[in-house]
Formats: C-alpha cells, structure tokens, sequence
C-alpha cells in the first residue's frame, strides 16, 4: 500500500532567478514542512531537462544537500518526458517491497535557463537520436506528422482539434500554478503561428520552470491525500515509422493492460494526461479506449471531457498544454493535482466527489508510457 | 557548437549514406536505422539490407521550431516516407510547404544533415525530396 | 611502329551528372550590383543552377557520381581509385573522395583523394586514371568534377559561377561506351585566376583569363593532342571544351577551325552556369547522352593557373543500353525550382551570420 500525504506545486513560470536546487529545495520543504532527514528514507529526483540544461551529474544527492536532507538516499530517475511518473513508479516500489516507509519524489525541470532555439535542439534528444533526432525535428515535428495522418486518416478538420487547447485554457484559468490562465476560442488556434504545421503555437506547451513534490508513504495514518494504487508502464517502438498504426500509442495502451490486469479500476472521474501536443491527448484518450478511434476529438468539442460532461473530466489542471510542461517535473505535477482533486483540495477547476483517478505520461511518441491509478482514502 | 559525437557520427555513417536497414531473419520486417534486435519481434538474427531509394510520403509536418543550425533550411518539412519495405522518418528536401502533399512520390537523396558549429563535423546522409517533371 | 598508346586500352563505363534543382536568373544578378544590360549579356548567360542549403560538392559528387556506376553497371567493389575534383572543398583538410567513396561501397580497397588545380583537378584525375587502369594497376576508376563555385559578390564571375557535378567511370576499352584514344596536358604558371588560403572568394585577372590562359592553354593542348593523332577539326563529330561562360567556348573552337555545329551540343553553362569542374565534363556528358556509335569526340577542359588537357574518344555501340539508366542533361537542367537573389544569398552562405 502507498499513500500519497504531502504535495506541493511551484507554479509553472519563467523563474529566472531560481535554479533547479533552489526550485527542487522549494517544493521539497513545502511538501514536507518540517520533517527531519532521519525521517525521510529517500529522495527520488525526477530531471530530464536538467541532463542538457543545467548540466549537474548526480542531481539527486546535490538536491538532498541543498534541502538539508545530506544523508537521506537519493537517485535520480531519467524516462524523457514520462520521467516524473516513473520516479512515482520506482518511489512506490520502494514502499511496496519494504525498503522505505517515507519517500519524497521530486520533479525539477527549467527550460527558461536556455534560449528557445537550444531548447528544440534538446527536444529531438526524446527521439531516436541515431534514427529519426538526427533531423531537425524540432519541437513538434514527429506530432505534426502524426496530426496531419489523423486528419487525413479519420477525416478530422483541424477546427475540431483545436477544442482540445480551448478546453484546456478554460481548465487552467483557475489553476494557480497554472503558466497560462487565459482562456482562448478553437479559432484562435488556428490564427496561431504555426510551430509544426499543422500544428500551431496554441496546439504546445509554455516553455517554463516548475518544480513539484511528493511524500508518499506506506501507511496512511489518517493524514493521506490519496491512495497511490498502481502505477504500470510499458516501452513502445523507437519510432512512429516502425509502428503498423503510427496513431496508437502502442506502449501506453499496453501498460493501461497491465494496470487493469492488476487492479479492478472502477469509473475513473479525473484523469491528467500527457497532451504535450494536442494530437497526443487526443491519442491518449482513444488508447485509454475512452474514445472510439478517430472520435476522441470530437468527444471534446461536445463537451464530453468537460466539467459536467459525461466522461470522466480530462486535464482540469489545464494539461501540459496550459499548466505547463517543465519536462521531469510533469508527472510528478500530475501526481499532485489528481491527489488534490481526490481529497477535494486541488485549488483550481475541481471535479467534486472524484473517488477515482488515473495520470498518464508519455515519452516522445510513445517510446516509455507511464500510468497511475490513484483512489480517494475519504 | 551542437555538441556532436565524432565517434557517433562515423559509427552511423553507412546506414545514413546507404538506407542500409536491418531485415529480421526470424518474423521477416525490415525496420530503419538497423538495431541490435529486431523492434518488432526482438530476434537477434539480423541481415542487412538496401532500402529502396522512392517512395510516398505518408504524412509531413512543416517545422517552424527548429534550433539556430537549422534556420537556413527552415521551416524544414520533416516526413514519414513509406519506401514499400519500410517506412522512415527524413527531412524532404528542395521544397517549400507549396511543393508538397500526401501520397507524393519522393527520391532519396545525398545530403548534409546538419553540422557541428563553423569548424566541426559535417553530418552527410539521405534525405528525400519531391520526383519531379521536367 | 610507333608504339599503341596506353589510352587505347581505356574507356567511359559510365557518365553521370548532378544538377541541383534551384536557379537564378542573370536579370536578378544585374539588378543587384548595378550591371547594365550589355554589360552581362555579352557572357551569353540566361540563368545559372544554385546549390540548396543542404548540398555542397560532396553531396552533388555522390549524387553524380551514383548515376556514372548505375550506367557502368559495374560491382562497386571492382573500383580501384575515387578521384575528387573540387575547389570548394567541404572540408580544408580531409578529404571528400572518402566520403562519397563510402557512400558508394567502394570502400575501403581503393585509392581516393580529392585534387586541386582549379577548374581542371577532376580532368587531371581522369588522365591520371587512363594511366592506371590502361597500367592494370586497378580494373576502375570514379572521377568526379564537383562544385559550388564561389564568386565575389557584384564581381562579374558572379553572373557565372555556379554549382554542379559531373562523374565518369572509366575502364578497360572493352564494354565501354566510349573508348579513349589518346590525351594530351599543357599547363604553365599562369595566376590568371586563385583563392587564396583563407579567403572565402577567388579573385581573378579579368581578361588576363582569357587570352594568355583559357585560350592559350586549351589551344596548346588540343593543337598537341591533334598533331600526335594526326587529326584536324573535321575528324570529330563534336568538340567541347570549358566553358567559363556562353561565349568562350565558341570562339576557342572556332579559334581551333571548329565549326559551330561541332560545338552546340556540348554547351550547356547558359543555361545552368560554369560549375567549374563539372564544366565541361557535363557538356561531354550532354554529347553521350546523344552521340551514335563511331562519333569521335573531343574534349579539352580548362583550370586556372593553368593548364588543359584534351582527349579523344570515340563511341561505341554499347552506349545505346547505358543512355537510359540515368537521368540524362536535359532532363536535370529542366527540373528547375526558381529563386530570388536573397534566398541564393542565403543559400550560398553570403549573408553573415553570428553562429550562437
């Protein structure tokens, strides 16, 4: 058994005047308040920005040091962009097999510490660098490409899409750790500048800074924000051009198996996933079988994924999309806000009497997908 | 300076230079560039061979977001080009977003890829481009 | 009996020749710098072919080079020797024959280098191949001539200096397409023409090319090559030389007692520019994509500083079956994607730009 008992969230921004320690010391101390290092067994990291960005080896320990938990064990767990829930997934193996009773995850990313054009260049490294990241792929190319193959393959206009971005903007504008809390019209993403036509700049993630955290444990002791039930994964194919159906998400459905093979998931109320481009939410939800395929768009531009729709309600944190994406901090910051919503605490959009809720984080196109499923203890 | 691997480089140089892929001996799929196993069914019994050099783009994305040693081809058109055997991943050269569309026929091509700042490493591989009429 | 010349036993397995799709009008040029009419017009120029962003000599080399082993039909693994003529190396120090050598699986039993003496160091390794495979040191040879010609901007050799590649695959006489029959080198210190190290464009004597260089040479070279084989003008069907602009070329060739039906077929810088040394071994590969069996051909290319050379060949009939396994000139000088004066600015490098 794992429970989740402290969170906190950085909000997503620019922070310039914040490095990684200092962002991951923050998040750290909030969720932790007080505790001494004795009573904390280890300190899971989640970077994977910070490989390219800030360039420090080892980061774990030097967070522990810089937080004053020197002593505690600490790792750090790389997985891309899937990097945040796979430090979950390892946190509560460490729980479930006994070798700690109190783990703090923390997810660290900065993007704002580079310019934006260095930032594309390490985005193509979530990619095949010996396959397809030789090429510029930049930041969307691989999605484009798949965004354009469902439009094709489905007959989906791109209007219909460009639902998914206003929903989340509308989700975020409560959101305080929210990077943009602006709602904005389907129209207006097609007006944006293009970023990997036929994805526009309104279709991606704010490039910024977060840090969130953690503390799970085996026992809830009456204190627990929610049951950390499962978390699964699967790794998938190294590229879309390998897959037979370059729009499944083949390991993300394949580690939703596993999880429902372990564990009997009952009618899911909130679900954070990984839309770091529009079309990926709009996979995820046709891999999680909440969507028929080709349909999930045009679920969400009926409101089927909305506050008071009739699905479980998608991204009221606002998503990568409009929360924001600080790479290995993502799903750690997913962890938190689905935690909150299940014990009616999330400060944002809440979805009220939520018992049930999963998290999904996905790497590239689908190379690693991550999956949590996490219970209401009230 | 992009920090490129010139150990990296050379080791990838004929699978760039020549489509050279890997075919599994065991469930028979080709897969590009050539692995150690085969992703499909993960049988270490792998051949090598020449992919076709034309194709029919799949699908393309137009990249305004490229990084700072890109900006002279940009927006760069990055393609899923389906050669019959295979699929892969390429940028599509000598085209601008008018020139291109789904189920086009393209040709691979020998170009630089991308390079290491003003003085380091050239990057040389396949790209494809448009077949065109003369 | 004089003795047989060692070129007998040598011939053209297979040619082929790259032309990168974008072009630049000559107005374009002109309207830039400030030329007037007259001014370029005498060059007999319409437009010239412009390397993309992604392409330089080796990769034009490769692409060529490629077609010259398709129309060979030859196992890569019998090349003995990959020559690379460029002055627009890729790379100052290392070569660009590796490269394409590795590309085309001739690696790594063969000799490759790349060679310098302006727009005649891929002529120089044809020659230099004739006495290797004629010696049986190697069964075959690639010879390429490839570049991204660089000019001053607003210098008149602007209008000119362009990109391209052309590639041949030479052997023994038998099977060929084209066999050799002799050939022929005039060269003197001549600085009609030089970039010096470091310098990103050439600079050039004006009409000191002409005369004392281009014409003086490649006249030296074919009246050699024509006293030793006991020819004249009327023994050859088609006759090409460099050609640095339209103009040049017919009036060496007439200069030669050539007449202009001779020299139209192999003329092709109006219409793409003078890729140096592409040049006029892409006018030779425009001749064979046309010629008939038993036409004799002479061809003098021409490089700065300087010297010519001039050879005589003559086709078979096996060049009926080659003709068609790669594009042929025509066909690459047609496939044209045209292009303003900035986007050739920005291709050619010739905007300044801070790498970060």
């Amino acid at each position: 058994m794992a429970y989740i008992t402290g969170v906190s969230m950085i909000n997503v921004d620019r922070h310039y005047d914040k490095g990684v320690k200092k962002l991951a010391a923050e998040a750290s101390s909030k969720a932790l308040e007080d505790a001494e290092p004795e009573a904390l067994d280890y300190i899971v990291v989640s970077s994977s920005f910070t490989y390219a960005s800030d360039t420090q080896l080892d980061l774990a320990s030097y967070i522990a040091s810089y937080s004053g938990f020197r002593g505690v064990r600490a790792l750090t767990v790389e997985a891309g962009e899937a990097s945040g829930l796979a430090a979950v997934g390892v946190a509560k193996s460490l729980i479930d097999s006994g070798l700690a009773s109190r783990v703090l995850v923390v997810g660290v990313d900065k993007l704002s510490d580079r310019p934006t054009w260095e930032v594309y260049r390490y985005f193509s490294k979530f990619y095949d660098v010996e396959g397809e990241g030789i090429y510029s792929i930049g930041m969307g190319g691989i999605a484009g490409i798949l965004m354009r193959l469902y439009m094709e393959t489905f007959k989906v206009d791109r209007l219909t899409l460009a639902y998914w971005p206003a929903l989340m903007h509308s989700n975020a504008k409560l959101n305080p750790y929210a990077m943009l809390r602006f709602a904005i019209t389907p129209e207006k993403v097609l007006e944006a500048p293009p970023l990997a036509d036929p994805i526009t700049l309104l279709d991606s993630f704010p490039l910024g800074d977060g840090a969130a955290a953690l503390v799970i444990e085996g026992s809830g002791k009456g204190n627990a924000l929610a049951e950390l039930v499962a978390v699964e994964s699967a790794t998938g194919y190294p590229s879309i051009a390998l897959v037979e159906d370059p729009l499944r998400i083949e390991s993300l459905e394949r580690a939703y198996q596993r999880l429902t093979r372990k564990v009997d998931i009952k009618n899911v109320d909130v679900i954070e996933l990984h839309d770091s481009f529009t079309i990926m939410g709009i996979l995820e939800l046709e891999a999680l079988r909440l969507a028929e395929r080709g349909k999930a768009a045009e679920a969400v531009s009926r409101g089927y994924f909305s506050l008071g729709g009739e699905g479980p309600v998608v991204n009221p944190s606002g998503g990568l999309k409009a929360r924001g994406h600080p790479i290995g901090a993502t799903g750690v910051y997913q962890v938190a806000e689905v935690s909150l919503q299940l014990a009616g605490e999330f400060p944002g959009l809440k979805v009220p009497e939520s018992n049930h809720g999963l998290t999904v984080s996905v790497n590239g196109s689908g190379s690693n997908a991550y999956i949590a499923y996490l219970r209401s203890v009230r | 300076m992009t920090g490129l691997s010139v150990p990296a480089v050379w080791r990838g140089r004929i699978h760039r230079y020549r489509l050279v892929a890997g075919k599994c001996n065991s469930c028979g799929r080709i897969h590009y560039p050539p692995s150690h196993s085969c992703p499909h069914c993960g049988s270490r019994g792998l051949a090598e061979v020449e992919l076709p050099r034309m194709g029919r783009l799949v699908s393309y994305s137009i990249v305004y977001s490229v990084p700072s040693e890109s900006r002279s081809k940009a927006p760069v058109i990055l393609g899923l080009v389906d050669l019959g055997v295979a699929r892969v991943i390429s940028e599509i050269t000598d085209a601008g977003p008018e020139d291109i569309s789904v189920g086009m026929q393209v040709e691979a091509v020998f170009r630089r890829i991308t390079e290491d700042g003003e003085t380091g490493v050239l990057v040389y591989g396949v790209k494809f481009r448009p077949v065109k009429e003369a | 009996m004089p003795q047989p010349r060692p070129e007998t036993a040598t011939g053209i397995h297979g040619w082929g020749v790259y032309v990168p799709r974008f072009r630049i009008k000559m107005e374009y040029i002109a309207r830039e710098w400030g030329w007037s009419d007259s001014q370029w017009k005498a060059l007999a120029m319409i437009e010239k072919a412009v390397a993309g962003p992604d392409e330089d000599s080796t990769t034009m080399g490769l692409e060529a080079a490629a077609y010259a082993l398709k129309r060979a039909g030859v196992d890569p693994g019998d090349v003995g020797a990959v020559f690379f003529g460029t002055e627009s190396k890729p790379y100052a120090v290392k070569p660009s024959a590796t490269i394409i050598a590795e590309a085309l699986g001739v690696t790594p039993v063969t000799m490759a280098s790349d060679l310098e003496f302006a727009c005649r160091a891929a002529s120089e390794g044809l020659r230099a191949s004739l006495g290797l495979v004629a010696s049986g040191m190697i069964k075959y040879a690639i010879v390429i001539g490839s570049d991204t010609a660089q000019a001053n901007p607003g210098d008149v050799l602007e209008f000119t200096a362009s990109s391209g590649a052309a590639a041949y695959v030479v052997g023994p006489s038998s099977g060929s397409a084209a066999v050799f029959e002799g050939s022929y080198t005039y060269v003197t210190d001549t600085p009609d023409f030089w970039r010096r190290e470091g310098s990103p464009y050439p600079r050039h004597g004006e009409g000191f090319t002409g005369e004392p260089a281009y014409f003086a040479h490649i006249i030296g070279a074919v009246r050699g090559l024509m006293d030793n084989l006991g020819f004249k003008p009327s023994d050859f069907k088609y006759a090409v030389f460099h050609q640095p602009n339209g103009r040049f070329p017919l009036k060496v060739g007439e200069m030669l007692g050539f007449k202009p039906e001779q020299l139209k077929a192999g003329i092709v810088t109006p219409l793409i520019g003078n890729t140096y040394n592409g040049s006029a071994l892409i006018g030779l590969a425009r001749i064979l994509d046309n010629a008939a069996p038993g036409d004799r051909v002479l061809v003098a290319p021409f490089g700065s500083g300087a010297g010519s050379d001039a050879y005589s060949i003559i086709v078979t009939d096996a060049i009926e079956e080659k003709r068609g396994k790669a594009p042929k000139v025509d066909e690459l000088v047609s496939k044209k994607i045209m292009i303003d004066y900035s986007t050739y600015a920005k291709f050619r490098n010739m905007i300044k730009i801070v790498r970060e």
